[in-house]
């Protein structure tokens, strides 16, 4: 039997089983259950009738003092990291260059930039490209300047920097790749805007205020391509080239405020004293960096003790004949970080994070095609009987010096039988030019100019005369200076000239031709990386249409052997920028050159 | 090398919160001038909630750290004072009621700025969605409406350069940067 009772009010009630209150106090009260139980029982009955002993106790909470206790949510300290970058004022400033002269309908003279032949793309890139610090930036505050950098796209159109015309999207990624490095190789493959790509990092890295002072040497022609260069794609900033007599020298060198001054190789030398005295530069650029291949020369020694901040080699070409020459650019960016006895994968990966190269086909699927054409000639019968007369009797005499062998004797022997398939000595004649003849009545008849390239001034000479009805014209080493830009002057805005003559060595590097539609190597170099240099005058950004290559070769000669020997080389050309795999040495090597008529080394060669 | 602190009546903020799996959370705040270049950067150190704290606050608990915690402290170490600050995660919407800077949420359907490794976290407050900016949804607090008003008031002078979302992906691979712990293995 249950019955309910409310404790609280002391009201009468019972309880089976009681729960009596919590341990909050309580006073005594008395308590009553409702039912009266008469008579004397027994068992349960006596148990209903007992009084049920319960202690109560009033609870007057007005008179009870709580006590109670706080629970402190303590807030955790959160530690924080903060970093300041100034901004320069700089870029606040927009550009106030003027537009640039150039009419994208017009080109622009030979030997200037980017013409305006180049296809006019729609609005801004819709690429993204950040600039990412380079690997052995440690220093977090340095990383996180780059990595909070807007997108380049976003900082050019911001700053209201404007453009000759709008940079491709591989274009901004090696002003991107170049901004935040104190040592690069910008190694893209020849035509594809090198120039611009350091313009551009030169010029925001001054409106940064990262720089103050440049310097930039070149091979002496190309000066006044760099100045036009400067003028089209950063207007706004003075460019002194270094030039005149000594005192005059000595006067640009010193004058504060220029900020980028240019120089030539061979002014290195000129003026070592100054270079190696109080001059600073925040930034030194070696343009052709092959140039400093072998580190051993005067040139490299000077380059290599200018003081400076940073250091950024172009080259379309790092690896001109073997992975020294990549070594001997380094000693230039970075003393000691690559050395001799490294193997060629440790060389290849040491020096992935410093160098960006790009070829065409990778990032140009707009440019035009460049058709090789390989024209397999014979020699005509004069030269067929004084070519095998030559190789007999000199493979012989090469066999009979044994020990006395060195690779000067077969270097002759190899110069003299190429020299024999371009003309015969005696006679004149020529399988090649009967060819190239016929070839050009075609490209002048439709209009169109041709460059044709030989290793020899002698040649080029012989061709002139030949070839008078097309109104040839030639460059190289033995035209002076001064003449060089009004020749190409003419050969570009003369429409009835329509051959150039040009040797390798002038015309391999740094010129713009883009106009050509043709080239003709009518003799092969040694090195694929030259013989691309010189196709890549007329291949490159501008180019108005395909670019058609003839490479002369006659079969059956030392021409022939040395093309297989040289197309081998070419395919591996790239493995030192591939992931894995040794790169070979690129032009012909010791073995290859005694290899072309069957000689071994001799034993005393070998140990050198 | 001169130089300047910006026009203080162009500077914007954008600030985020993310969670770690195992660090836990981190902030991050950019300030940047009128041109999207950065003038400040903030960022903690990886935050997790005590005991008491996750008992406590329960549902709430990520609102509560993400904005009154993580990002208060980040605004307040702040030398420029932002006109606005950003957000592109609605847990950080709370700074609101601490702070007196307009709050804004950027809200996108696609996440541009996702990161595998740091997660925007959960937030109760869905915030109040008030209309769009740039293309982007945006959201306010709901005591704050007008916050909204303030943005639409000033996003032709302030925001004709910036794109509203790009920041915040810089904010991520600098956090990343700072805690490399924090980078996919």
């Amino acid at each position: 039997m249950d019955s309910a009772a409310t404790a609280s009010d002391g009201s009468a009630g019972s309880y089976s089983e009681l729960e009596l209150p919590p341990e909050i106090g309580f006073v005594d009260m008395p308590f009553r259950p409702s039912w009266n139980i008469e008579g004397f029982a027994t068992g349960w009955q006596s148990q209903i009738g007992r009084d049920v002993k319960i202690e109560t106790t009033l609870f007057q909470p007005e008179k009870v003092e709580l006590s109670s206790f706080a629970i402190k949510i303590p807030n955790q300290k959160i530690h924080t990291l903060s970093f300041d970058f100034p901004e320069s004022p700089q870029w606040q400033i927009a550009s106030q260059a003027k537009p640039p002269a150039s009419n994208p309908a017009n080109p622009d003279e030979p030997g200037k930039g980017a013409t305006g032949s180049i296809p006019q793309r729609s609005s801004a890139p819709s690429s993204i490209t950040r600039i990412r610090p380079p690997k052995d930036l440690v220093k977090l505050e340095d990383r996180l300047y780059y990595v909070l950098q807007p997108p380049l796209e976003t900082l050019v159109s911001n700053a209201k920097l404007e453009f000759a015309f709008q940079p491709f999207p591989y274009q901004f990624e090696g002003i991107a790749f170049l901004f935040s490095r104190e040592t690069a190789i910008l190694a893209d493959e020849m035509g594809l805007g090198k120039t611009m790509q350091a313009i551009t990092t030169v010029r925001m890295l001054l409106l940064a205020n990262q720089l103050r002072t440049v310097l930039l040497v070149c091979p002496k022609p190309l000066v006044t391509n760099w100045v036009r260069e400067f003028r089209l794609w950063a207007p706004e900033i003075p460019v002194a080239v270094i030039e005149g007599d000594s005192a005059k020298r000595q006067w640009m060198w010193n004058q504060p405020g220029l900020p980028v001054r240019i120089a030539n190789y061979e002014l290195l030398m000129r003026d070592r004293e100054q270079l190696q005295g109080n001059l600073h530069f925040d930034l030194v650029i070696l343009d052709e960096a092959q140039r400093i291949k072998n580190r051993n020369s005067t040139t490299s020694e000077i380059a290599r003790g200018i003081s400076r901040c940073r250091s950024w080699a172009l080259t379309g070409t790092p690896i001109e004949n073997t992975p020294e020459d990549l070594v001997s650019i380094f000693e230039f960016l970075q003393p000691g970080y690559l050395r001799d006895g490294m193997s060629l994968k440790q060389m290849g990966q040491a020096t992935r994070d410093h160098i960006l190269r790009r070829t065409k086909d990778k990032v140009l699927t707009e440019m035009p095609p460049k058709l090789f054409r390989d024209a397999e000639l014979d020699l005509t019968s004069e030269q067929l009987a004084t070519y095998k007369a030559a190789e007999d009797e000199g493979v012989i005499q090469l066999s009979d010096m044994g020990q006395e062998l060195t690779i000067q004797h077969v270097f002759e022997l190899v110069l003299r039988l190429k020299q024999i398939c371009n003309f015969d000595p005696v006679t004149g004649a020529s399988c090649k030019l009967e060819r190239l003849e016929a070839d050009l009545e075609e490209v002048a008849a439709s209009g169109q100019k041709a460059i044709v390239f030989s290793q020899w001034v002698q040649s080029l000479d012989r061709m002139s005369d030949v070839l008078k009805r097309y109104n040839p014209l030639s460059y190289h080493g033995r035209i002076p200076s001064d003449k060089r830009d009004p020749i190409l002057k003419e050969f570009k805005e003369n429409p009835k000239r329509h051959v150039l003559l040009m040797s390798y060595g002038a015309g391999a590097v740094g010129l713009n031709l883009q106009f050509c539609r043709y080239v003709f190597l009518f003799d092969r170099w040694w090195n694929p990386a030259i013989e691309d240099q010189a196709i890549n005058r007329a291949h490159r950004l501008g180019a108005a249409g395909s670019v058609t290559v003839t490479r002369m070769l006659v079969a059956g000669t030392i021409e022939e052997r040395i093309h297989k020997v040289l197309e081998e080389k070419r395919e591996l050309f790239n493995a030192l920028f591939a992931e894995a795999g040794t790169p070979p040495s690129l032009g012909l090597n010791q073995g290859d050159i005694f290899g072309l008529f069957n000689l071994k080394v001799p034993k005393a060669k070998k140990a050198a | 090398m001169s130089t300047t602190k910006g026009n203080e009546h162009s500077i914007l903020g954008f600030l985020t919160v993310r969670q770690h799996p195992e660090l836990g959370y981190l902030g991050g705040f950019l300030l940047v001038n009128s041109l999207a270049r950065p003038l400040e950067f903030h960022c903690t150190l990886p935050v997790k909630p005590t005991r008491a704290q996750s008992i406590l606050y329960g549902p709430t608990l990520v609102d509560f750290l993400c904005g009154e915690q993580i990002a208060r402290t980040l605004v307040s170490k702040a030398k420029l004072q932002p006109v606005i600050v950003f957000t592109d995660s609605s847990a950080v919407l709370s700074l609101r009621n601490v702070s007196e800077i307009p709050v804004c949420c950027v809200s996108s359907k696609k996440s541009e700025t996702a990161s595998k490794e740091l997660l925007l976290p959960p937030s109760q407050q869905a915030g109040v969605s008030v209309g769009e900016l740039s293309g982007h949804k945006i959201l306010v607090d709901g005591a704050h409406r007008s916050d909204w008003d303030f943005v639409v008031k000033r996003s032709q002078e302030l925001l004709q350069q910036v794109d509203l979302l790009e920041p915040f992906t810089r904010i991520v691979e600098a956090l990343q940067e700072a805690h490399p712990a924090s980078k996919a293995a």
